[in-house]
């Protein structure tokens, strides 16, 4: 096997001087597009595709490299900062990112992030590298059934983001599942709950909604709450970058997410979310602290950041070994390929070597750029917080508007975004918790998806549903999900540690 | 909001049952909207009305639940909101919305920027409207000379 | 969206126009709608007019506006109700515009803009995995009219090109439409792992998306919609030749404004025809691997009103319309 003399060789070409400069100018553009909320990795690729056209083959795939990690990067950085996810799989980092954020701890959130995704990155680069004939062909073998046992999954262990009281946990939940109905179904192409206004047949943006109930909502409570909220968002508690502590309970989940993103990545309809929300389940169980959860855990920074970019590793594996675009932004990605003659597809690792080493290469060294740039950034983006409060939620509603709008402006997006705040205050005023709001909304019309294809392509026939080893092997996984802390209970007599609140 | 005030009630918890109404509020569109659909004529073995209709029912459930959880928890003293700041973020959000098709992306989102100042007690609201308006035209060129992407645009923005 | 960019169709540009004289006054300010969001089809077919119309000096200032929603049908009826008359606005759209229109029951259709010309296309076609017993067409047209609801189909959404050419076929033969077990999927790259992986009896997409699969020999294509077995893919019989009288092409267009004088009409028609027929214009499709199925004038507007009843007839057959 050369593939290590492959590897090598594009590495070389990568880290010459000329190349690693647009490495650095892709990471910073990214970086720079992907903070603004709304416009997640996908639309800052197809928005800064253009500024490569110019650029020789390796260097326009290495600053291609660049863009796209620095997008995501930048994602996390916003939702950290200033909870305003700028895609749906950075949403889970939301949740303990920003209250660690708000505490003081925001150095370490980004750092714990930021090396995460390195690692996942690095991780997942290099099974891309090996393994990726063997995972796409265990990935292909996923049928609707199999993919429907999944959501069920997903649906199980979601309840770790439920809170303290179970009828509010679901009532978010039936909420998000509600609003997964708008739009067009797409089997049988009926306009549902749509009322004849033709902006909603597209359905609710995941990230409209999110950026709502997230920004929004929380800037609407804080202000409602006056002087009675009148905390001082400290910038910094304590060091800036992680303490052995950090360290010690972040390299765990980093790991865990990892292997739980890139396989379900490289599943043509596993996504990046489904991933982040199993990370930030699982974290949850295991956790020493779990009463931090919901406070500001690391692990729930950690575990789904490693997560999502490891499944966005996962996502190259269907797209360079078979040509097929999962995720939009695979889709994306794909169009840039063409622009450097690489036409991915099943033939790609044996017609074009040199490039897809290259590319793997390039993806090495931007991941390397970032955390390279970034861990200095990071005293300067906490600095963001020590924005005086009136001018940093008269900011942060201006870039939800802004993100909104530039990916599509138009003023019934612009109202949703005012519902949808308007709903994260009442939510958050009477103690509902926000996150499976949006998990129902991404999951919701998945499962129901992933159920009728089944269903229609046995004519029928529930059975199918059953006979599958994986679909059997993930409802058991579910089976322990749901009952596995009653047996632990019954086991040693003790409570397992479960629970804490959450927003 | 009114019934989030330190609630008078001397039996059960108000918003409780204003959100169980809400609910089962939910419950009846969606359940009607899934009626609406299970007569067109679906030739699959789930149609689009399958999921509405257990979405529906699990809604109605819920509304159940909150009720009777409002009713065991009796008052519940929630402290008061304030509502002139809140007005002001809200005058903000609305107000952007009706004046971005007539005044474009800077002044309508600078408006926006000043009234949430506003309701975070700072002012004076015409220097806020006026910096913020400025910040906006500045990420308006950058997204319109840069990215390419057209943000509604109004006099302001057609001077360039 | 995504099932344009692949592949790398290359076929004999034919361009049937007439030369319409000199360009008369040149235009200096354009605006281009796309009606969907940025990085899908249309939105790359209107910044790849952008950068021709700008860099051969045909119009030096153009912009594109993205509207998104509902099949182009949001952005049609906001430039119906706001470029009347202004000969300086254009708009992309394409044949999934025209189902959109009858299945979202659109207040606006194509009849109230001013259509200048198709630009490029692509043409659809059926795949089952290597190992299918379905050799042809003629395979399966015999296994539909043995069970319908036993053939499975993969393709994108319900009502969108892939279903309509799908219930196009079984008209053809004597199927009832409504009886095609049309399986939807959201993505070009998932509809394909569900054909790859056997999980349906065939797939129906664009031409493109099953390209490379086929080289590799994933895929076998029994049949494409083109009128004529293409010269990039001699193999491949078209569905007419196999007894199925179906042909269909999934174009992309331009139309202008509602309400131009002749004259303005022309002068937009000719900045058009001197964009598609530029070097530069050939090179952007060779790029993105897009077909060049340049059609202006009264034979545009023949072929659209053509392919607007035909849709009309089959979405009402298979149930999406009244």
């Amino acid at each position: 096997m050369d593939t290590f003399a492959a590897l090598s060789q594009g590495l070389m070409i990568a880290l010459q001087p000329m190349n690693l400069v647009f490495a650095f100018v892709g990471v910073m553009l990214g970086t720079a597009v992907g903070v603004l909320p709304g416009i997640g990795p996908a639309l800052t690729v197809a928005l800064l595709l253009p500024i490569t056209f110019k650029l020789d083959p390796a260097g326009s795939l290495i600053m291609f490299a660049g863009i796209y990690y620095g997008g995501m990067y930048g994602g996390s950085t916003a939702s950290i900062l200033l909870n305003t996810p700028g895609e749906s799989s950075s949403i889970v980092t939301a949740l303990e990112g920003n209250k660690m954020a708000r505490a003081g701890r925001g150095g370490p959130a980004l750092a714990t992030a930021a090396i995460g995704s390195f690692v996942a990155g690095t991780i997942a680069t290099i099974g891309l590298a090996l393994i990726a004939p063997t995972v796409v062909d265990i990935a292909i073998s996923f049928g609707p059934e199999d993919y429907f046992a999944l959501m069920v999954l997903a649906f199980t262990t979601v309840s770790a983001a439920f809170g303290s009281s179970v009828t509010k946990g679901l009532t978010s939940l039936f909420i998000g599942l509600s609003l997964g109905l708008i739009g067009i179904d797409l089997q049988s192409g009926q306009a549902r709950l749509s009322f004849g206004v033709p902006d909603l047949l597209d359905g609710v943006e995941v990230t409209t909604l999110a950026v709502a109930l997230f920004a929004i909502g929380e800037t609407l409570s804080v202000v409602a709450a006056g002087a009675r909220a009148d905390e001082i968002i400290e910038p910094v508690k304590g060091s800036v970058f992680m303490n052995r502590e950090d360290w010690k309970r972040s390299w765990k989940p980093w790991l865990r997410g990892t292997f739980l993103g890139f396989p379900i990545g490289a599943m043509p309809a596993g996504g990046a979310e489904i991933p982040t929300f199993l990370s930030y389940a699982l974290e949850k169980r295991l956790c020493k602290k779990p009463d931090e959860f919901g406070n500001g855990a690391i692990e729930g920074v950690a575990g789904p950041e490693a997560a999502n970019n490891a499944a966005a590793a996962g996502v190259l594996v269907p797209l360079l070994t078979l040509g097929l675009p999962t995720s939009a932004t695979a889709a994306i990605m794909l169009a840039g390929f063409q622009q450097y003659g690489l036409n991915p597809g099943p033939l790609l690792f044996v017609t074009n070597p040199d490039l897809v080493w290259g590319l793997i290469a390039s993806l090495f060294i931007a991941n390397a750029m970032l955390l390279i740039l970034n861990l200095p950034l990071v005293g300067l983006w906490v600095r963001l917080l020590a924005i005086p409060r009136p001018w940093l939620y008269g900011g942060i509603l201006v870039f939800a508007t802004l993100g909104t709008l530039g990916a599509n402006p138009s003023l019934v997006e612009l109202g949703m975004l005012l519902i949808f705040g308007l709903l994260g205050y009442v939510l958050r005023r009477y103690d509902y918790p926000i996150a499976p709001v949006v998990v129902g909304l991404i999951l919701g019309p998945l499962s129901e998806q992933q159920l009728r294809r089944a269903l229609a392509i046995s004519v029928g026939d529930p059975v199918v549903l059953f006979q599958s080893p994986i679909a059997l092997t993930l409802y058991a996984l579910s089976a322990l999900a749901l009952f596995g802390p009653l047996l632990f209970f019954l086991a040693t007599g003790r409570k397992a540690p479960v629970g804490g609140d959450e927003d | 909001m009114s019934d989030t005030t330190p609630s008078s009630s001397k039996t059960a918890d108000k918003a409780g049952f204003a959100i169980a109404f809400g609910l089962a509020a939910l419950s009846f569109v969606v359940g009607w909207d899934a009626w609406r659909l299970s007569s067109v004529n679906a030739h699959s073995a789930v149609g689009p009305a399958a999921f509405p209709t257990i979405i529906s029912a699990g809604l109605a459930l819920l509304a159940v639940a909150t009720a009777v959880e409002a009713m065991r928890a009796g008052p519940v003293d929630r402290p008061r909101d304030e509502i002139v700041p809140m007005a002001w973020v809200l005058a903000g959000l609305v107000g952007q919305i009706a004046l971005l098709p007539f005044l474009g992306f800077s002044i309508a989102t600078g408006w926006l920027f000043a009234a949430t100042a506003k309701g975070f007690g700072k002012g004076p609201i015409w220097g806020h409207f006026l910096a913020g308006t400025l910040m906006c035209f500045i990420i308006y060129l950058i997204f319109a000379k840069g990215l390419q992407l057209s943000l509604p645009a109004g006099p302001l923005e057609r001077l360039i | 969206m995504n099932q344009n960019f692949r592949g790398a169709l290359l076929a004999a540009a034919f361009a049937i126009t007439l030369p319409l004289g000199a360009a008369q006054a040149q235009m200096s300010d354009m605006k281009i709608m796309a009606p969907a969001g940025p990085g899908g089809g249309w939105d790359q077919t209107a910044r790849s007019m952008q950068q021709v119309l700008q860099s051969e000096k045909i119009v030096p200032n153009v912009q594109v506006l993205n509207v998104p929603g509902a099949g182009g049908t949001i952005g049609l009826a906001q430039f119906v109700n706001s470029a009347k008359g202004d000969p300086s606005q254009l708009i992309v759209g394409g044949y999934v515009m025209v189902g959109a229109i009858i299945t979202n029951k659109s207040p606006v259709n194509l009849s109230q803009v001013t259509p200048i010309a198709r630009l490029t296309g692509e043409y659809e076609a059926i795949a089952v995995p290597a190992s299918s017993p379905l050799k042809s067409m003629a395979d399966l047209v015999a296994a539909l009219k043995a069970d319908p609801q036993k053939v499975s189909w993969a393709g994108g959404s319900a009502g969108g090109t892939d279903h309509i050419t799908a219930g196009l076929i079984a008209k053809a033969i004597g199927i009832d439409p409504t009886k095609v077990n049309y399986i939807a999927f959201s993505g070009g790259g998932e509809s394909l792992a569900s054909i790859l992986g056997g999980k349906v009896t065939v797939g129906i997409s664009s031409m493109s998306e099953f390209e490379s699969q086929a080289k590799a020999g994933k895929l076998r294509i029994l049949g494409i919609s083109s009128p004529e077995r293409l010269a990039s893919l001699p193999d491949v019989p078209t569905f007419k030749e196999s007894g199925v009288d179906v042909d269909i092409q999934n174009w992309r267009m331009v139309a202008a404004a509602p309400g131009l004088t002749p004259e303005q009409k022309a002068e937009v028609a000719a900045a058009v025809e001197k964009m598609a027929k530029s070097k530069a214009w050939e090179d952007m499709l060779a790029q993105k691997g897009w077909v060049n199925t340049y059609l202006a004038g009264p034979e545009f507007e023949a072929q659209l009103a053509k392919d607007i009843a035909s849709t009309q007839t089959i979405l009402k057959d298979i149930g999406l319309a009244q």
